[in-house]
């Protein structure tokens, strides 16, 4: 620990160009670390959904874009759900000697021995969406109780503290989805008169959320609100498929479930759609940057939900009649205070938008 | 009379004796209150049809199936045998008709498998156990059996022979050999009737069957006749026509149908200089309407030649005609379709085209739906009116035409296999070795059959490992030796003697 | 009395050895293979050879599916299959995470303890699949489920600590030590070939009836093999928590595929009866090569499992097309 302490210091101090020779433990030869364009390197594990595929959009669209342009050299890597291969590919960027390794983890623990020969080694670690546990590792998130609780409480407030509501959680064994279902759970117990009349997965996958609704469906009472994870425009179309009016809905930013917000298969539903917003990336990515050229302390980001509401919902800007049910809707931020700020065409195919990336940080 | 009945005071224990033994296989009674009795320092001969229940008794004592009712004793006391090993823990070993050789392990893994020679820690010593399964083969004067080549490599013969190597090397105090000759050459058969010699000298009970009435006569001692899964007499002395009436319950007549006139008629199927792996240059003609038989020793290339003829295996040079033109038969599905249609039924039925599970009725018909069918659902009736006509004609002895074919007896699955080429209207019929393991009435059955299809201008291309079969009823004999066409023998007048003479020929000097 | 002499033809011993074990020999083939083509795209990226880091963690990496592929083999080599390596990986894994503390006591004992949770999870599978005569194919796919399900019973969030000391025995971050383990693998199987229980694997994945006819118990041989699958998935489940520092309930999953993969790749058929655990072993490594080469030749990653479809498919018709032009010439 000794070392990472010491190695802060140098990096505050702008000495990064330093660290490599400060730091001997291990015996790769010394390299040219800490000087532009830093090299930058995307280990994503998953890429079989739109979330996470518009997720690396941005990050191509980002690189192309400035400052990133000139500062960062990028590549991106998959390994799918396979803690092993994505720890042979950080293995093999390390030898690489990157200088900075931006992950979207397979799992939060499985990685944490590799990460620790990583920032043993210098090279910094910056997680995000699907956090790892490593200390040592620099975490990007959303905080998702809140994404449980904001819903919660949102749903609570429409249905006047009392009536039935469905839970449709997310994937088990993972953080994201224990931490969300533990934002509502709280909400409800704050509010004696509603009942949780079903839980179920969704898996955050509309098809899967679709299919399981309806299963249930025949078997439950009238439901006066539904919180959903993810997959939620495939929980409302269960619904209409089982006849059923669509009551209050709290649910994810697909661009579907937007849809439905703003009248669609001729029904309107009063919602809030928050979104765990894949420009997570870009702001791991500016992260990173702004760490290694000391601008700014090594430190966790967390930023606040985007969200819309039937009332705030705007299309064009937030939902998109053209695009799929299952585009995610919030690529970008919106707002006077956002976060970040991207055309639709970086997020639909990773390329350029007009202008530069200014990605705003919350402060450190 | 059977032995229960003769087994009066003042007669040996037999060394295994089933009483009342019963087994039925869905349905299927295999075995009905069958008794049987084996003495030690005899030769017992059992007898019968395919499907007289032979195999499952044997099984049966063998431990390697359970009977339903009845009682197995050995040496006079009574036993349960749950598996093959419990009968090996009395001195009982079986050498079964379908061989329980391990293909993918070597000859000497296979011999000694269970009793392999252990070194320091108690583990296998590979050396030792090669050592000793060379040792056991030279012991029973057998040389030319690698003990190191995987079974799988072996030639149908030689395998036969490490598995009856395997049984006599366990000092047996009861051997059963289920059809140990089937499979065998002449040389090969007089060697193993010396070891069973040598094992009754020593007093071993010896069971065997046969489908061969000279080699029953030749070494049993006593004879027992099976009909319908029962034991109907037990002999020391019976002629094969009494014998064969026994077994079927009727009188069969000569054993061989009267050879119909050798055809003068067009060629069907011409053969120019063929060759492929284990083929070499092979030129042959096979006219309409002629039994043509091909002979010689096993692992001479008879059956990469047939099931290059039917499209099974590649030759990489040579000529096919078909009625004057010229085909190239890229698989037995292309076989089946070509022109007039070349058909193969090997020897070995279980992997070679029988789909055991499904009915004889499938079986059947699998080449034909799309004949049968329209709009791509299959008509039953007429399907079902032609399988039973099929049936009917090769008398394929079944419960019905739902059975599962799994269920027939080996003969009747040969039956079945024919069955499906007849239907789909083959009139090149390649039968490879389908004699083997049948029993006489089945046998008479097929020599007639063949000698109807001819008769019907069908062609016939006829492989046995039985020379005499081959001088009963084929035009003509081609003897192959290493790939070749060693010679050709006209069918009339013809003795085994002659069809084995041309395939040992350079052999003999 | 001689029997016929009919082709006396012998082939020396060396002959035989490299007939039969074929199926090996090119799966260490192409592991030795892959490890050159990987020097040179690395050679040619990086302007250097891979060194000790590259070598320890891609030793590191492998041995949990190295493990897996070794209890796979043992099914396999029945004619069976297990697809509930995975779960018992997650399961195992889990129990790592919870249970094992900084004590050399914990350690040995729970590294026990967890083996023979393993080798029980596995008697369960073998008990359903040779007593209750079920298909293993679903046997183990039910337990999969449901070993999954108790694994995130044990550990709801991915978490827990594996002591420094542990990883530094299994997984060493400085050393390519596991390779010991692997050299003890090959050694143990060469070991295993040679046993009771070795030889009676083969013999009803051979053929089981015909093994049942010659005395072998085929029932006992098939829960031996379900066990010793189950507890080298456990030994997988203890080198992942090693190498990962902590647990998941569900980084095993992928495991179940990938060991299959391995030892296709080295050799076992799933038919049965043939194959070496030490091929599954090389099969592993194999897996990892192909990771670090399609890495270092800089492919576009959305096209990276294209090619690795693409490498398995050749990998397997390459040595089908090998082995039968030998066995053709032999």
């Amino acid at each position: 620990m000794t070392n990472n302490v010491s190695r802060r210091g140098l990096l505050q101090a702008g000495g990064a160009g330093l660290l490599a020779a400060g730091f001997t433990t291990f015996t790769l030869p010394a390299k040219a670390a800490g000087k532009k364009p830093y090299r930058i390197a995307l280990s994503n594990s998953y890429i079989g959904n739109k979330w996470r595929i518009e997720m690396e959009n941005l990050f191509k669209a980002g690189l192309l874009m400035e400052p990133y342009k000139s500062d960062v050299k990028g590549s991106w890597f998959n390994s799918g759900n396979d803690v092993s291969k994505q720890s042979q590919q950080m293995s093999n960027l390390i030898a690489e000697r990157v200088d900075a390794i931006i992950i979207n983890a397979a799992s939060p623990t499985g990685l944490n021995g590799i990460i620790r020969q990583a920032t043993s080694r210098g090279i910094l670690v910056v997680s995000f969406d699907n956090v790892v546990t490593a200390p040592t590792a620099l975490k990007v998130n959303t905080n998702q109780y809140k994404f449980g609780q904001m819903g919660a409480e949102w749903v609570a407030e429409k249905i006047g503290g009392k009536g039935n509501v469905i839970m449709v959680t997310g994937v088990a064994g993972t953080f994201v989805d224990a931490d969300r279902n533990k934002g509502a759970e709280d909400v409800w117990k704050k509010h004696p008169g509603i009942t949780v009349v079903n839980k179920f997965t969704g898996m955050w996958d509309s098809a899967t959320a679709e299919r399981n609704a309806a299963a249930v469906l025949p078997s439950l009472p009238q439901i006066d609100g539904i919180w959903c994870q993810g997959g939620t425009d495939g929980v409302l179309k269960a619904f209409l498929a089982a006849k059923r009016p669509l009551p209050p809905t709290a649910g994810e930013g697909e661009n579907g479930f937007r849809k439905f917000m703003t009248g669609y298969m001729g029904q309107k539903v009063q919602g809030i759609s928050i979104g765990q917003p894949p420009f997570l990336v870009l702001i791991s990515l500016e992260l990173a940057r702004s760490v290694l050229d000391g601008s700014r302390p090594k430190g966790d980001v967390e930023i606040p939900f985007p969200f819309v509401t039937t009332d705030t919902v705007k299309v064009g800007e937030t939902v998109f009649p053209d695009l799929p049910d299952s585009f995610f809707a919030d690529f970008t931020d919106s707002g006077d205070n956002a976060t970040v700020k991207i055309c639709v065409e970086a997020a639909l195919n990773g390329t350029a938008c007009a202008g530069r990336l200014n990605v705003v940080l919350p402060k450190a | 009379m059977s032995l229960a009945e003769s087994a009066g005071a003042g007669q040996p224990v037999p060394a295994i004796e089933g009483v009342g033994i019963s087994r039925a296989f869905g349905g299927v009674r295999a075995v009905q209150d069958a008794s049987f009795a084996a003495l030690a320092g005899e030769v017992h001969a059992l007898v019968g049809e395919n499907g007289a229940g032979k195999s499952t008794l044997i099984k049966i004592l063998g431990g390697r199936i359970r009977p339903d009712a009845g009682q197995v004793r050995v040496r006079g006391a009574a036993v349960l045998l749950n598996s093959p090993h419990d009968a090996h823990r009395l001195g009982a070993w079986t050498v079964f008709q379908e061989l329980t050789l391990l293909p993918a392990m070597t000859v000497a893994e296979n011999l000694l498998l269970g009793r392999e020679p252990r070194g320091r820690l108690g583990l296998i010593d590979r050396r030792a156990m090669e050592r000793d399964g060379e040792a056991m083969l030279a012991g029973l004067g057998i040389h030319h059996i690698d003990p190191l080549a995987l079974v799988q490599d072996l030639p149908l013969a030689e395998r036969q022979i490490v598995e009856i190597v395997r049984a006599i090397t366990q000092d047996p105090s009861i051997l059963f050999l289920d059809e140990p000759t089937s499979s065998l050459m002449e040389r090969e058969v007089a060697w193993l009737f010396g070891q069973i010699r040598r094992l009754r000298a020593a007093g071993t009970a010896i069971v065997f069957t046969s489908h061969r009435w000279n080699e029953i006569v030749s070494i049993a001692d006593r004879i027992t006749v099976c009909r319908g899964g029962t034991n109907v007499g037990t002999f020391t002395e019976i002629g094969e026509d009494e014998a064969v009436t026994l077994m079927t319950g009727r009188r069969v007549g000569s054993q061989y149908p009267p050879r119909p006139p050798a055809p003068a008629g067009e060629t069907a199927l011409a053969v120019r200089n063929l060759s492929g792996e284990g083929v070499h240059d092979v030129s042959l003609e096979l006219r309409k309407g002629e039994i043509l038989g091909i002979g010689g020793l096993a692992g001479h290339g008879h059956r990469e030649l047939f099931f290059m003829l039917f499209g099974a295996q590649q030759p990489t040079g040579g000529e096919i005609r078909l009625d004057g033109k010229p085909v190239r038969i890229a698989s037995p599905r292309a076989a089946v379709r070509t022109g007039s249609g070349i058909a193969l039924v090997p020897e070995d039925r279980k992997t070679e085209g029988l789909l055991l599970a499904m009915s004889v009725r499938d079986n059947m018909s699998l080449t034909i739906l799309s004949r049968i069918a329209s709009v791509g659902v299959i008509r039953q009736a007429t399907e079902q009116r032609l399988c039973r006509g099929i049936m009917e004609m090769l008398k394929v002895r079944a419960a019905g035409l739902a059975s599962p074919v799994g269920a027939l007896s080996g003969g009747n699955q040969q039956k079945v296999l024919l069955g499906r080429w007849l239907l789909a209207d083959c009139r090149t019929l390649l039968l490879y070795d389908v004699t083997r393991g049948v029993d006489a009435a089945t046998k008479h059955e097929i020599y007639e059959l063949m000698t109807r299809l001819a008769g019907e201008g069908r062609s016939i291309m006829f492989y046995s490992s039985d020379a005499e079969e081959l001088a009963h009823q084929a035009h003509r004999v081609l003897v192959l030796r290493e790939g070749r066409i060693a010679a050709e023998l006209d069918g009339t007048g013809l003795t085994a003697e002659d069809i084995v003479a041309a395939a040992m020929r350079d052999r003999a000097a | 009395m001689a029997a016929p002499q009919a082709i006396a033809t012998r082939r020396p011993r060396l002959a035989h050895a490299m007939l039969q074990s074929a199926p090996l020999l090119l799966s260490l083939a192409m592991l030795a293979a892959s490890i050159v083509v990987y020097c040179a795209i690395y050679l040619a990226s990086q302007h250097r050879l891979p060194g000790g880091f590259e070598l320890t963690s891609t030793v590191n990496n492998t041995m949990p599916l190295a493990m897996a592929a070794v209890g796979q083999s043992f099914v396999v080599l029945t004619r069976g299959i297990d697809l509930s390596v995975g779960g018992i990986i997650d399961l195992t894994n889990a129990v790592a995470a919870v249970a094992i503390h900084d004590s050399p006591a914990s350690m040995v004992g729970w590294s026990l303890a967890i083996l023979a949770i393993g080798a029980l999870l596995g008697l369960v599978n073998g008990l359903l699949v040779a007593v209750g005569r079920l298909q293993p194919i679903l046997v183990t796919l039910a337990t999969l489920s449901i070993f999954q399900g108790i694994a995130i019973r044990v550990l709801p969030q991915p978490g827990g600590a594996i002591p420094d000391a542990y990883g530094a025995v299994l997984a060493n971050v400085d050393a390519p030590i596991s390779l010991i383990y692997v050299a003890l693998l090959v050694l143990g199987w060469r070991v295993f070939r040679r046993t009771r229980l070795g030889v009676s694997i083969f013999a009803i994945g051979n053929d089981e009836p015909a093994a049942a006819a010659n005395g072998i118990d085929v029932r006992r041989t098939k829960i031996a093999a379900y066990v010793l699958s189950g507890t080298f998935s456990a030994a997988a489940g203890l080198f992942l928590a090693a190498a990962a520092t902590a647990g998941d309930a569900t980084t095993g999953n992928s495991y179940t595929l990938t060991s299959i993969v391995a030892i296709v790749l080295g050799g076992v058929s799933l038919f049965g009866g043939r194959g070496s655990a030490v091929g599954g072993i090389a099969g592993a490594f194999v897996t990892s090569m192909i990771v670090n080469i399609l890495f270092f030749s800089h492919i576009d990653p959305l096209y990276q499992n294209f090619y690795e479809g693409l490498f398995l498919v050749l990998a397997v018709t390459a040595a089908a097309g090998i082995g039968h032009y030998f066995r053709r010439r032999a």
